[in-house]
């Protein structure tokens, strides 16, 4: 599980660290973090991650605008979107620009672990 | 949820002082259960399956005993026994008032027939949580009389109040509002919400008070004010503005559309329209809640 890189980009440290600490505990602890839709973007190029969680709303960028240019670069992208309530519109049109999954926010320890089996099960 | 409504009826008599409430909630948040915890000491529910219903709490704005059905933890007859054995926390506030000797239980007990017939409240529970009830509480006791928007703006207090119960704890006591043009902070995050009712929105306090709402907000002990206490302020207000779109959409098919919320230290907020704000006395300091309507 070294080499698998996952990217957390949130305007929040506090969801931020809550996201990772559940990741760790699933067994992956190769972070890249980034704090709104831009530095995701430019991370992700850098990078090229396995995974990437992106929160919708943000400063700069939001996560839908992100996920366009992520998946402009790479259209193979695994992108999940982090939603919060209140932001179903905005989910929606993640989900249309090509997010694989959504997880809500708080986050459940077990849908978090999910969306990890079900990308990296197999490799 | 009336406790703090029977707090600020005591204030405004001036039968109390904010330093005696103050003390009194202090010792009434030790004395508290929670609905959770009597579910888990009643054996009806386990810890987790109480944690998944504080966390689908922060998805649909319900009561803690109707999500618990919803998710077939609790039958109907268990939620009716939980609710005959929860406190009456007013009874409960006035007792700890007894008990400090700021009151007498002649005193109390009249106070408390003068409360029930000034606001109407004929149900001694309370879990009820009635929303025409704190409707009613709010207009007659808190609400300035230019407030725009009234019935939106009753909605949105109504949920935050219910949302201060739940995620942070129900030993508060919110205080009148004030009508300002500006509003001086200390340590405050902001959110701007747009649509066809727009409006800014701001929790400010100092920093130990923060440190304190954070710790019971995430349920996490911290000991100095960082990046996670003001993180969890920005996600306390973001959840609270994000479920009141919820409702706003639900109810009145009104879009509303959140910013992401920012952290100032020292500033001055203002629109072009009036700031409310409202004081929330809790045991561990005041926290205000700043709102603005912008359209």
């Amino acid at each position: 599980m070294e080499n698998v890189k996952i990217l957390i980009c949130d305007d929040s440290v506090l969801a931020r660290k809550q996201l990772k600490d559940i990741i760790k505990k699933c067994g992956y602890d190769n972070f890249i973090e980034a704090s709104n839709g831009q530095e995701a973007f430019d991370r992700y190029k850098e990078e090229q991650p396995d995974l990437a969680f992106l929160d919708i709303v943000m400063p700069v960028k939001d996560g839908v605008e992100a996920i366009r240019d992520i998946r402009g670069f790479d259209p193979k992208a695994y992108i999940v979107v982090v939603s919060s309530v209140g932001t179903q519109t905005q989910l929606k049109n993640a989900i249309l620009e090509g997010a694989r999954d959504f997880v809500q926010k708080p986050f459940s320890s077990s849908a978090i672990a999910e969306i990890l089996k079900g990308r990296f099960e197999g490799r | 949820m009336h406790t703090q409504f029977f707090g600020n009826f005591l204030l405004n008599k001036g039968v109390i002082t904010p330093e005696q409430l103050i003390e009194a909630l202090k010792i009434q948040s030790s004395t508290h259960k929670k609905f959770g915890t009597l579910a888990i000491h009643s054996g009806y529910m386990s810890a987790s399956e109480v944690a998944d219903v504080y966390i689908t709490q922060t998805h649909y704005d319900k009561r803690f005993g109707e999500l618990a059905m919803e998710l077939g933890y609790l039958t109907p007859e268990q939620v009716d026994k939980l609710l005959t054995i929860q406190l009456p926390n007013y009874m409960l506030l006035g007792q700890i008032l007894v008990d400090q000797k700021i009151l007498t239980h002649i005193e109390l007990e009249n106070l408390i027939t003068e409360y029930k017939s000034e606001y109407e409240i004929y149900e001694l529970d309370m879990m009820e949580e009635q929303k025409n009830l704190v409707d009613k509480l709010l207009s007659s006791l808190y609400l300035p009389e230019e407030l725009p928007n009234t019935q939106n703006i009753i909605s949105y207090l109504t949920l935050l109040f219910n949302n201060l119960v739940r995620f942070i704890g129900e030993d508060f006591t919110p205080l009148n509002i004030m009508t300002l043009p500006e509003v001086p902070t200390s340590f405050c995050v902001s959110q701007m919400v747009d649509g066809s009712f727009a409006f800014m929105s701001a929790l400010d306090m100092d920093p130990e008070t923060a440190i304190a709402f954070a710790s019971r907000y995430v349920d996490e002990e911290f000991n100095e004010f960082d990046e996670y206490v003001s993180a969890s302020m920005e996600d306390f207000l973001n959840l609270h503005n994000g479920l009141f779109s919820v409702n706003m959409s639900n109810d009145y098919t009104l879009e509303l559309h959140l910013q992401p919320p920012a952290a100032h230290e020292n500033t001055v907020l203002a629109t072009e329209s009036p700031c409310y704000l409202l004081p929330v006395i809790y045991s561990f300091g005041t926290v205000n809640f700043i709102f603005s309507v912008t359209s």
